[in-house]
């Protein structure tokens, strides 16, 4: 009886929520190498969210939208080019992944911030780390403080968060977080035709905050908040890897 | 009877969080933190019900699947795959293989039991007996 169903009766039988289609979309686009960038503009357009933050990346000194000297996505993409737009569609399905997880698991509203505006790492921090490779390659790296990550592990297995003195329960928690997160992102890069593999996810205290660029790629550089807690997400990606 | 449930995830939070959601419930839960130990679980313990992760190290989700449903003492155990892929043709992929429900990571603990009580008869624990309150102690009597 499964046999023949196709994705959208899976979808509707097993009770999925929708996708978000322009991520989707620009997704293929961009992984097609040629296409019409008109029609990528149109994408971008119809997304209000994903035009801003294309906007903001293609102003970075800029304190606000008034202060934009590149104001059309056009011009952001003529400036950024299109591998940056890819990154951010790419880094969509993770970020919303990550707000639902918060809503779901944790309780909480979680809302993404301006990087600028989020309060620094403390010095030693979790750095959760997972690879992929395949038609894309490329990293995603979820920072938090370690007061952070206590607070996030204790909400999502029910307890206090004094009772969170062991860390490798801590680590546990968050490479979870990393795994919902980056399984949704690669399943949108999958549907993309753009399949990859993840690497088992590694989590670690780390000092240092950069997040390296993969060879030929972007870097989108995300802050989310609570109420209590503040968690980085940066998302590396090379959408033309040779590699397959 | 109590239900019994093989959840196969190799995060600890996870089956954690499984079994906080279970704990209201009559059954008993079973833990395997991989693929080849899920297969050696179920066939030890005859699980009412498999809960499947799919990105495992040693072996995935979906072999453990080939794998149960190859074999004719363990292929008609209902499966749920509790997973955060949802990629199309994985999701095609799975459903040919068998299985019965499909939950994508994030869940609420909600819509986990939601899903197992369309596939089991999930009955709340009896809530244990009142102890009788404990007789007042005899006043302590008066020092002279």
């Amino acid at each position: 009886m499964q046999n023949g169903a196709n994705y959208q009766e899976l979808s509707r039988r097993y009770g999925f929520a929708p996708k978000l289609e322009s991520a989707s979309r620009l997704t293929q686009l961009v992984a097609r190498q040629d296409s019409d960038v008109d029609e990528i503009v149109k994408v971008i357009n119809k997304d209000p969210a994903l035009r801003d933050r294309l906007l903001r990346v293609a102003n970075p000194d800029a304190e606000n939208a008034a202060e934009y000297s590149i104001e059309t996505v056009e011009e952001a993409l003529m400036r950024n080019g299109v591998g940056c737009a890819m990154v951010l569609a790419m880094s969509t399905p993770l970020a919303l992944a990550l707000i639902k997880t918060a809503q779901t698991m944790l309780s909480v509203k979680m809302e993404m911030i301006d990087r600028n505006l989020a309060e620094p790492l403390e010095n030693e921090h979790l750095l959760g780390t997972i690879g992929f490779s395949g038609k894309v390659a490329g990293a995603v790296y979820l920072r938090m403080n370690l007061a952070s990550a206590r607070m996030v592990a204790a909400e999502i297995l029910g307890m206090n968060p004094e009772e969170m003195a062991d860390v490798n329960e801590i680590r546990d928690v968050v490479g979870e977080l990393l795994n919902i997160m980056t399984g949704n992102f690669k399943s949108n890069l999958c549907d993309a035709s753009l399949d990859c593999k993840l690497q088992p996810p590694e989590v670690k205290l780390s000092t240092d905050s950069q997040s390296p660029v993969v060879p030929g790629g972007g870097l989108e550089r995300m802050a989310f908040r609570t109420d209590k807690a503040q968690i980085f997400v940066d998302v590396t990606a090379n959408p033309w890897n040779s590699e397959d | 009877m109590a239900s019994k449930i093989l959840s196969v995830d190799d995060s600890r939070t996870i089956r954690l969080i499984v079994g906080r959601a279970l704990r209201p419930y009559d059954c008993v839960l079973c833990e395997a933190g991989n693929g080849e130990e899920g297969l050696a679980v179920a066939a030890r313990e005859k699980p009412d019900l498999i809960l499947l992760d799919v990105t495992m190290p040693v072996m995935d989700g979906v072999t453990m699947l080939t794998k149960l449903k190859e074999d004719p003492a363990l292929k008609t155990i209902p499966v749920i795959m509790l997973t955060a892929e949802s990629g199309r043709d994985n999701v095609i992929h799975i459903a040919r293989l068998g299985v019965r429900d499909y939950l994508v990571k994030p869940f609420k603990e909600d819509q986990l039991i939601e899903k197992l009580s369309r596939n089991l008869t999930l009955q709340k624990r009896e809530a244990a007996p009142v102890a009788p309150a404990p007789a007042p102690a005899p006043a302590a009597a008066p020092q002279a």
